[in-house]
């Protein structure tokens, strides 16, 4: 049986970082990392991704620049021997930078990802490509957003990452008739379930930042509403399990879903309360629960916040801004599709709940990185 | 008797003829933001105290109470004086000296005794009056004193009637526009009687963030605290009165800006039309005599029925938090 060869993207990212330790495991695989040079070599690079990890794999690094055209910026010999041994796929570079002008984000999230495509075709042994994305395709839609559902449907979109993920989905749809594609749709990646290690710290972690500094005077929402947020372990494993076994061309939501979703409301008071039992010292700041306001009043008050030119409030305002307002357009992430084809490997979310507050603490206890 | 036969008899003010538009604020150099800020804000005029000091509109406005009231002088048995800046304890103001510097910067060890609130209670001819000095709340005082107040008038039989007095004037020279907000000089005089005809007191409520003291320091978090403690504890102290906001027919609030009224509004849930925001524009913030005042203007306005429920709410800048259930 002819040996698994795996093509990583985007290594140096939170998911593709977690994924390329998860892969470095495995005994039975080659690993050939496309890593861009910056700064150092691509080579040290990820040497300083895997450098607590034991390495049963074959790792390969090689240097590329997905944004560079469809030979990837590899020279011709080299990218020909990939092709020829290349397997599987896993895309998941790009940006996941929120606030990018739309252009720069589809640079960076379809431009990439057309490039990688191309390479994809000249595979001749290609069992799987997966590309991610991100359940937030969905834009400004409310309710159910299922698997088989794409796009913002007319709503529009919350930011500039979404929307280009969207378009490359679009790009990749059509080509799932040629070619053995998978796209595998990322909910919010928070950090370790069990020891709450937080790769890449993103707008949530900063948020959490922002309440525990007292910033956060209101989040724009409904108590009620779900919030979708999954472990990185979690992440890992299944979009791994989905490259591998799961039907293709298919569709596939790494979400929590309706089972293992909490409330917005039962995520700030979990908040409060973690922070609370490990900073005592923080209990007494006294730091008011934020409120759960409609969008409008949300508005009004950035507004405000912009007009008085405070440029702490500013900061702290525009940065839940972010991500907020699809606080805002809550939805339920159906994941049938996932479940059906991970389910036999015992492979489900956890509950919410039951691995947020070791998040909260470990960024408590790193200070959000600064003391890794 | 019980604490909801005590309430807010009668009420007088006194403002500074002295209206100083933000334009003068700010050519006067008396402002340290932005004017156009102020006026999105809902601000527009300023009193102004130019030879009063806070101790001459104390005084000016609880004579008017006395004289409009007809309360026999005899019968008020003690005056709470609420001071709300730390300034409005000390005579230095009092007597018009304007000093620079620390409040504590005394000439002598006789002045740390001389008290603002004594020389009200002889210049207003109060025999029978003890004086209790409030401060430490900022713009909360007021609330602590009412609040004071019918607890004792409930608790002391031979205590009929107490004069809650707030006098502020801003140190001169100093920026007027604090916290996004305009303050403006004023004094308020209330009298809290034992089954009062009106203004009946039926719940208090104060929080105090003590980590928030160091206000020049932590600004920021101190202005991000706002909406969510406003908006707990005005919950809290409903829920406490076994109501809920549409029981209550208009909220008198403290004279801050009208977007944070509009914030504050959504927040809790009342429509801008049950919030008395009319002063706000062309008094301002009279540091703690806001309440009173409105509570006055709106009755003088036929505003609010009799039997009807308001709710006061303030913040004393920037640890307190107060609210209060009146029923008219």
């Amino acid at each position: 049986m002819k040996r698994a060869s795996i093509l990583l993207t985007g290594a140096t990212g939170a998911v593709g970082g977690d994924l390329l330790r998860k892969l470095a495991q495995r005994d039975d695989l080659t690993v050939n990392v496309a890593v861009r040079r910056k700064g150092v070599s691509p080579v040290e690079r990820v040497r300083a991704l895997l450098s607590h990890d034991q390495i049963k794999a074959t790792v390969n690094v090689v240097e590329a620049d997905i944004g560079a055209g469809p030979m990837l910026g590899v020279r011709e010999e080299l990218l020909r021997d990939l092709q020829r041994e290349t397997t599987h796929i896993v895309h998941s570079a790009g940006s996941t930078s929120f606030t990018l002008p739309l252009a720069d984000a589809r640079a960076a999230n379809v431009d990439g990802s057309r490039n990688v495509l191309e390479f994809a075709r000249n595979c001749p042994a290609l069992e799987c490509g997966a590309f991610l994305s991100t359940v937030y395709v969905s834009g400004k839609r409310r309710g159910d957003f299922g698997e088989s559902d794409f796009g913002d449907a007319g709503l529009g979109f919350v930011n500039s990452y979404e929307e280009s993920k969207a378009e490359m989905e679009e790009m990749i749809r059509s080509a799932m008739n040629d070619l053995p594609l998978i796209l595998v749709r990322l909910s919010t990646v928070l950090g370790d379930s069990t020891t709450g290690r937080v790769s890449a710290f993103n707008t949530i972690h900063h948020a959490v930042r922002l309440l525990y500094s007292g910033l956060a005077p209101m989040i724009p929402g409904d108590p009620n509403d779900p919030v979708d947020i999954v472990s990185s372990d979690f992440v890992c494993d299944a979009a791994l399990h989905l490259v591998e076994h799961a039907p293709r061309p298919g569709v596939y939501h790494v979400a929590a879903g309706r089972e293992s979703s909490n409330t917005l409301g039962e995520i700030i008071d979990e908040t409060m309360n973690t922070l609370a039992a490990n900073r005592p010292s923080w209990r007494k700041r006294s730091v008011e629960k934020p409120v759960i306001v409609d969008l409008d009043t949300y508005e009004l008050f950035v507004k405000s916040v912009e007009e008085t030119g405070n440029q702490v409030l500013r900061n702290a305002t525009r940065s839940i801004r972010t991500f907020a307002y699809q606080l805002a357009h809550p939805k339920v992430f159906e994941t049938r599709q996932a479940s059906a084809a991970l389910a036999w490997n015992g492979i489900a979310p956890q509950p919410s709940l039951a691995f947020y507050p070791r998040v909260v603490k470990y960024c408590l206890d790193t200070n959000w990185g600064s003391r890794q | 008797m019980t604490l909801s036969t005590v309430g807010i008899e009668s009420i007088a003010e006194y403002l500074p003829p002295h209206v100083a538009s933000i334009t003068e604020l700010s050519e006067r150099g008396l402002l340290r933001g932005s004017a156009d800020t102020l006026r999105s804000f809902g601000f527009e005029s300023v009193h102004l105290a130019c030879e009063e000091s806070n101790l001459d509109m104390a005084i000016a406005a609880a004579e008017k109470l006395l004289n409009e009231s007809g309360i026999e002088r005899d019968q008020i048995g003690m005056i709470l004086y609420a001071a709300a800046l730390n300034s409005s304890s000390t005579l230095w103001n009092g007597n018009g000296v304007s000093r620079p510097g620390s409040v504590l910067d005394l000439g002598t060890v006789h002045d740390l005794f001389k008290y603002p609130g004594s020389v009200l209670q002889t210049e207003l001819d109060l025999p029978n009056a003890a004086v209790v000095g409030i401060n430490q709340v900022g713009c909360a005082s007021i609330f602590a004193a009412l609040r004071m107040a019918r607890a004792l008038v409930v608790t002391e039989d031979n205590l009929k009637a107490v004069l809650c007095v707030s006098a502020d004037k801003f140190p001169s020279g100093q920026p007027r526009d604090l916290a996004y907000n305009l303050v403006s000089d004023g004094a308020c005089a209330a009298l809290v009687r034992r089954d009062a005809e009106r203004n009946r007191i039926l719940e208090c409520a104060q929080v105090t963030k003590g980590a928030l003291w160091e206000s020049d320091e932590i600004e920021n978090e101190i202005i991000a605290a706002y909406f969510p403690t406003a908006a707990a504890l005005i919950e809290r102290t409903l829920a406490s009165a076994g109501l809920k906001m549409d029981d209550i027919a208009l909220v008198i609030p403290h004279n801050v800006s009208l977007r944070s009224w509009e914030i504050l509004g959504r927040l809790i849930k009342c429509p801008p039309d049950r919030i008395y925001t009319n002063n706000i524009a062309k008094v301002g913030h009279t540091i703690a005599s806001d309440n009173l005042l409105n509570l006055k203007h709106a009755t003088d306005a036929g505003l609010i029925a009799k039997g009807e429920l308001m709710l006061m709410f303030t913040f004393g800048y920037g640890s307190n938090w107060a609210c209060m259930v009146v029923q008219h």
